[in-house]
């Protein structure tokens, strides 16, 4: 354990030393492996399947915020889909558009959400994001982790209505359009994984919030446990199949979860920040090097003079104190 | 000279600022009522939106049926029963806004604050610096 936390000192030090590049690279490179799974999964245009694309629209995506890449990911699938039928991206653009509208504007934070879960449901461990936002969000992430699934299976029913082949007359466009809401609403396994999910969220939240020893690792187990039973419920009542599938991806997904939340712990987001202000005498260009304690044996120096110095700081330390 | 302890001060507020400052001072522009007002329209146009392109939606779904139909359709309990969902889905939205945009406010009154009590012993360096309190000097100028 000690080594694993000293590793773990390592690789913060690191982050915080270089988080003016390692921000923009790690962003990069996730926008990329998005990026390229969806062109993987559903490359019907050979235009926006090529590498330069999803070269050029990660890079926009490593300087700007998370809303830039999930808008940027929704508009590479509309725009891949219109490669086959212009219907079936009218069909999904319509769905984004409702989904931000009713949904996203009330979790702005977590609306990559929606663009995780396919992408995770593709990797077969969509069970991660019930854990981990448990430990980082709030109950209302279910709401974009339930657009994240109803996304997944509506790109699926897309997948296979793409692949039979239709006239383009009008009566076919409905028909088109009713083949895949068909699809959604007669395929159970969606209700069935919102609900499971939500549920593992809502408990893993729970007991994470509560004040006992190991809260979290603990949430994480039961958030596991409970996701698993809950598909085993569905298989007796719905006749849910894949369980083996389930239980490995959840059992893979409660290591990840513990490995994110390992990191996460005793993480206060201070790094290395460079400012820039003015007086009247002056211009200050100013790097800030947060102190970080952890790796140094703490000291405890008291002062015993000019208390009207600590108050003044009191009150300075008291502001940054409520950003963190 | 340089002065070391107002630079302090001078980073921890410029640092302040930037995480959470803009988002704030923004927010901070309008009174309470306003802003929440101004959220509540923004989610009600949302919110309208979006049930338009739902409801269209379904009509769209159902179009075969609809057209067939035309003639038996019972449109005025339909319309009923579109408008009741659409005000409930309205009354159900305001009321999240209004949670969300009080706390938002609150947050950024605190923080504002604090921020004007930062500066108040920046005013203080000052006015030891140069022998007089700078805003004593705007005024009397």
């Amino acid at each position: 354990m000690m080594l694993l936390l000293e590793i773990r000192e390592k690789i913060k030090e690191i982050y915080y030393k270089n988080k003016s590049y390692a921000d923009p690279l790690w962003k990069f490179v996730l926008a990329l492996t998005v990026f390229i799974i969806i062109n993987g999964q559903m490359g019907y245009s050979a235009r926006l399947s090529s590498l330069p694309v999803a070269l050029g629209l990660s890079f926009l995506c490593a300087f700007t915020g998370g809303g830039v890449f999930v808008f940027l990911a929704a508009v590479l699938v509309v725009g891949q889909i219109a490669g086959n039928s212009i219907l079936l991206a009218a069909v999904v653009g319509v769905m984004f558009i409702i989904m931000y509208c009713m949904v996203l504007r009330l979790t702005p934070n977590f609306s990559y959400v929606v663009i995780l879960t396919p992408i995770l449901f593709v990797l077969k461990i969509p069970y991660v994001l019930a854990l981990i936002l448990g430990i980082v969000g709030t109950p209302m992430t279910i709401l974009p982790l339930a657009c994240g699934v109803l996304t997944y299976y509506t790109l699926l029913a897309v997948q296979t209505t793409a692949n039979a082949t239709f006239g383009v007359s009008m009566e076919d466009a409905l028909n088109i359009y009713k083949i895949v809401v068909n699809n959604i609403i007669s395929n159970r396994e969606v209700l069935i994984y919102i609900m499971v999910l939500a549920i593992a969220l809502l408990i893993t939240y729970v007991i994470r919030r509560q004040a006992f020893d190991h809260a979290f690792e603990i949430a994480i187990a039961v958030g596991t446990i409970i996701t698993i039973l809950g598909f085993m419920v569905a298989n007796l009542a719905f006749g849910f199949t894949g369980m083996g599938k389930v239980i490995g991806g959840t059992l893979g997904s409660a290591v990840l979860a513990l490995v994110v939340w390992f990191f996460k712990m005793g993480l206060d987001y201070t790094a290395v920040e460079r400012i820039q202000f003015e007086d009247d005498d002056y211009y200050y260009y100013v790097k800030a090097v947060p102190k970080l304690y952890v790796t140094v044996p703490e000291k405890n120096v008291k002062r015993m003079n000019d208390p009207q110095d600590d108050e003044d700081y009191s009150q300075t330390e008291d502001l940054t104190e409520d950003i963190d | 000279m340089l002065n070391e302890k107002k630079i302090r001060i001078m980073t921890r507020l410029a640092l302040s600022e930037e995480k959470q400052g803009k988002e704030s001072f923004e927010i901070g522009k309008y009174y309470r009522s306003d802003y929440i007002r101004y959220n509540l329209l923004k989610t009600m146009l949302s919110v309208t939106f979006g049930y338009v392109l739902i409801l269209g939606m379904i009509i769209l779904y159902h179009a075969e049926y609809l057209i067939t139909e035309a003639v038996k359709l019972d449109y005025a309990a339909m319309g009923k029963n579109a408008l009741m969902i659409y005000l409930l889905l309205l009354l159900v939205y305001s009321v999240i806004t209004i949670a969300i945009s009080n706390r938002k406010y609150s947050r950024a009154r605190r923080f504002k604050r604090k921020y004007g009590n930062v500066l108040g012993i920046l005013r203080k360096l000052y006015a030891g610096e140069s022998g007089t309190d700078p805003k004593e000097e705007v005024t009397k100028s």
